[in-house]
């Protein structure tokens, strides 16, 4: 029961969806859930960040996950010229949403970088895992994840 | 001389080709008559009339009926101010109706601050507050008119008598869209306005062109244009005022002026003295509104220095 | 369009205590057009008032339908069977649809979600701005297809009042124009300033919201 799990104890689960365009190697997209030191991750690979809705964003957390990343390609870098722009602005639009919920922004965040690898993505899941930890878990974790 | 209106004291000084004076006394934030009677025991003698505002910046004060008709009870002649932003046209003929009850006869038809300027500093105001603006100040002032020439209310009916006023508008002659400035002095005028009183002038040049304009239409024989001036205090006031307030246009040079200036008090009152000079010199002004904000205790010396006192005997 | 905007999150949240079943229900029309109440809008806010109720310890089945057009009452059928299910609808259509959504479905109670704002146009991407206030009595004809009476803030009809900031914008907001400024530059333009030289009369308000509610009769049709 989501509610009864109040400890800051807990193993994050953290989904990291990340722009195929930017990795060091397109060919090396890795996809689906694993664990790392602090955390459970699922990767989702993107076409482009601007995929991601701000509906969709908000499912992901309602369907149990601690945190989100969205890993972008840095600024001025998209294939589709504006859409890392778009997917920022939507991220923000989003973390204010979940401010006003009191699910606390931090539970996601965009990253912007390039040449990365499953090294770089689990590291950037690290990191969001300390980031949500003192938010402790999703209230719904386990309830909706059907 | 032509018929009067009113025959209020400012009408006379006016209608007699004298060159008058109107100066501010904003009623306080309070119930208590006297800062009222202080000030006017401050400026009694110095102005032909005195404006009082009507909650300006739409900051809640005593009513401009009532502070009016305090000065005219210590022998000062008001210009009652009234705006069309808290009463529909209702409330507006009962309180014209009221006011000439009491003997207020000058009266100055304004739009009015919008009810947002009231929240700034360390006010609260009524930002919230339902914004009537039934009619406009060219509307409310041919609504006067029609109570004074043919004792006619807006709605057509008529009342028991002709209630006289002496009726004033507000112009600011350099505000954008400037080609409109002119036209809207006309549409005052046209609907009703005797006298014109005009927001603080510093560029004489571009207000002088103005002026002309209004005087090459006639405008200046129909009505009587007082222009505004606000002494200045600081270099950062007439920034401030420049930058801020719409329709106030400064002229560097004077800006710089102040800013140079060992005795800022001092030389914003050389200024004064100078503009009013300038106005004096223009064709088509009938007099100047002066002000002195939160220092109304230099105008008895500025208007000595002017040479305006005494006030003439009408 | 008609435009509306969310209620404060808050707001929406305490409205929806002690309900477990609710049903969340938008309008593919205006309130889509305006960002405030189509299918995206459903979407966004049924996941975060589901997370944002969790956080208090309350569980809540927040189901979610989008009509075409929740000011017509043909549109509801789509509904029925959901509504017999839940303790609450909560609207995100203008306040025309929500009236009607209370009503279909009486005595269920219908909680708004969404303030009714303006009648609008999508200006740019992101930005809609006023057009009309529904006065019952238009004066465009004169005013060279510019409203003055829901875009100026005085509602003034014989030009500008003496606000006008510097850079031609309103006294009230630094970021919008002010309307009499766009008047007299259009009837400038068309060589025709002379058309703003008399003066308009007060306008007869009973037309509008101040004459009391509209109503509207077209015998022809009846
Ligand atoms: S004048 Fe009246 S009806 Fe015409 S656009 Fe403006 S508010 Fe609407
Ligand atoms: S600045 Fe223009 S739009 Fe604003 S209140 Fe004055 S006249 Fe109306």
């Amino acid at each position: 029961m989501a509610s009864d799990q109040t400890s800051k104890d807990f193993t994050p689960d953290i989904t990291v969806l990340y722009c195929g365009r930017s990795l060091a190697e397109p060919d090396s997209a890795k996809q689906g859930t694993m664990q790392t030191d602090g955390c459970r991750v699922k990767l989702v690979l993107l076409p482009c960040s601007s995929k991601m809705e701000v509906p969709q964003m908000l499912h992901l957390l309602k369907q149990g996950a601690d945190g989100l990343v969205l890993a972008a390609c840095p600024e001025g870098a998209c294939r589709f010229l504006v859409g890392n722009d778009r997917a920022a602005k939507r991220v923000e639009f989003a973390r204010g949403l979940l401010e006003q919920a009191g699910m606390g922004a931090a539970r996601l965040v965009l990253d912007r970088g390039a040449g990365r690898d499953l090294d770089s993505l689990l590291a950037l899941a690290q990191r969001q895992a300390q980031e949500v930890g003192p938010l402790g878990p999703n209230p719904l974790k386990g309830v909706n994840a059907r | 001389m032509k018929n009067l209106n009113a025959a209020t004291k400012l009408e006379k000084v006016l209608t007699a080709g004298e060159f008058a004076l109107t100066v501010e006394i904003g009623p306080p934030r309070g119930p208590n008559p006297e800062p009222v009677r202080q000030k006017a025991a401050l400026l009694a003698g110095l102005a032909d009339a005195y404006n009082v505002t009507d909650n300006q910046t739409a900051v809640v004060r005593m009513s401009s009926i009532a502070g009016a008709k305090i000065l005219l009870d210590q022998g000062l002649e008001p210009v009652m101010q009234m705006t069309c932003r808290d009463r529909n046209r209702i409330a507006m003929q009962s309180d014209l109706l009221g006011a000439s009850a009491l003997g207020l006869r000058n009266v100055l038809a304004i739009s009015g601050d919008h009810q947002s300027a009231s929240a700034g500093g360390k006010l609260n105001g009524h930002p919230g507050a339902k914004s009537v603006f039934d009619i406009d100040s060219i509307q409310l002032l041919s609504v006067i008119k029609g109570l004074r020439d043919q004792a006619v209310q807006a709605g057509g009916d008529s009342i028991t008598e002709p209630a006289p006023f002496f009726i004033g508008a507000a112009w600011t002659p350099l505000g954008p869209p400037v080609e409109f400035r002119v036209t809207r002095l006309a549409k005052k005028i046209a609907a009703g306005a005797d006298f014109i009183q005009t927001q603080a002038v510093y560029d004489m040049d571009a207000f002088g062109r103005q002026l002309a304009l209004a005087h090459d239409q006639g405008l200046t024989e129909k009505a009587f244009i007082l222009p505004g001036i606000i002494v200045p205090r600081s270099a950062g006031m007439l920034n401030y005022m420049n930058r801020s307030v719409p329709g106030v246009v400064v002229p560097q040079e004077l800006i710089d002026r102040m800013k140079q200036a060992s005795d800022p008090q001092a030389e914003g009152i050389k200024i004064t003295l100078e503009l009013i000079e300038a106005v004096r010199a223009l064709p088509g002004a009938a007099g100047v509104h002066l002000q002195a904000i939160e220092a109304e205790e230099l105008l008895p010396e500025i208007i000595e220095a002017a040479g305006l006192r005494p006030r003439p005997e009408v | 369009m008609i435009t509306a905007e969310w209620k404060p999150i808050e707001e929406l949240v305490s409205s929806l205590a002690g309900y477990r079943n609710v049903l969340l229900v938008g309008c593919a029309t205006c309130v889509a057009e305006c960002a405030a109440g189509g299918e995206r809008e459903v979407q966004t806010l049924a996941p975060l008032l589901t997370m944002a109720l969790a956080k208090q310890g309350q569980e809540i089945n927040i189901r979610t339908a989008t009509l075409e057009r929740q000011c017509e009452p043909e549109f509801y059928d789509d509904i029925a069977e959901a509504a017999a299910e839940v303790e609450a609808i909560m609207s995100l259509a203008c306040g025309i649809g929500m009236q009607l959504m209370a009503e279909q479905f009486d005595p269920l109670p219908m909680l708004p979600g969404v303030n009714t704002t303006s009648l609008a146009i999508r200006e740019e991407p992101g930005l809609w701005t006023t057009r009309c206030a529904a006065c019952g009595d238009c004066v465009l004809g004169e005013t060279f297809g510019l409203c003055p009476v829901s875009r100026c803030a005085k509602s003034l009809l014989n030009g500008p009042c003496g606000g006008t900031r510097e850079n031609g914008k309103c006294e009230v907001d630094p970021d919008t124009d002010c309307i009499w400024r766009l008047i007299v530059e259009r009837a400038t333009a068309r060589g025709r300033l002379d058309a703003l030289a008399t003066v308009r009369q007060p306008k007869d308000w009973s037309h509008s919201q101040h004459g009391g509610p509209m109503r509207m009769v077209r015998e022809d049709l009846r």
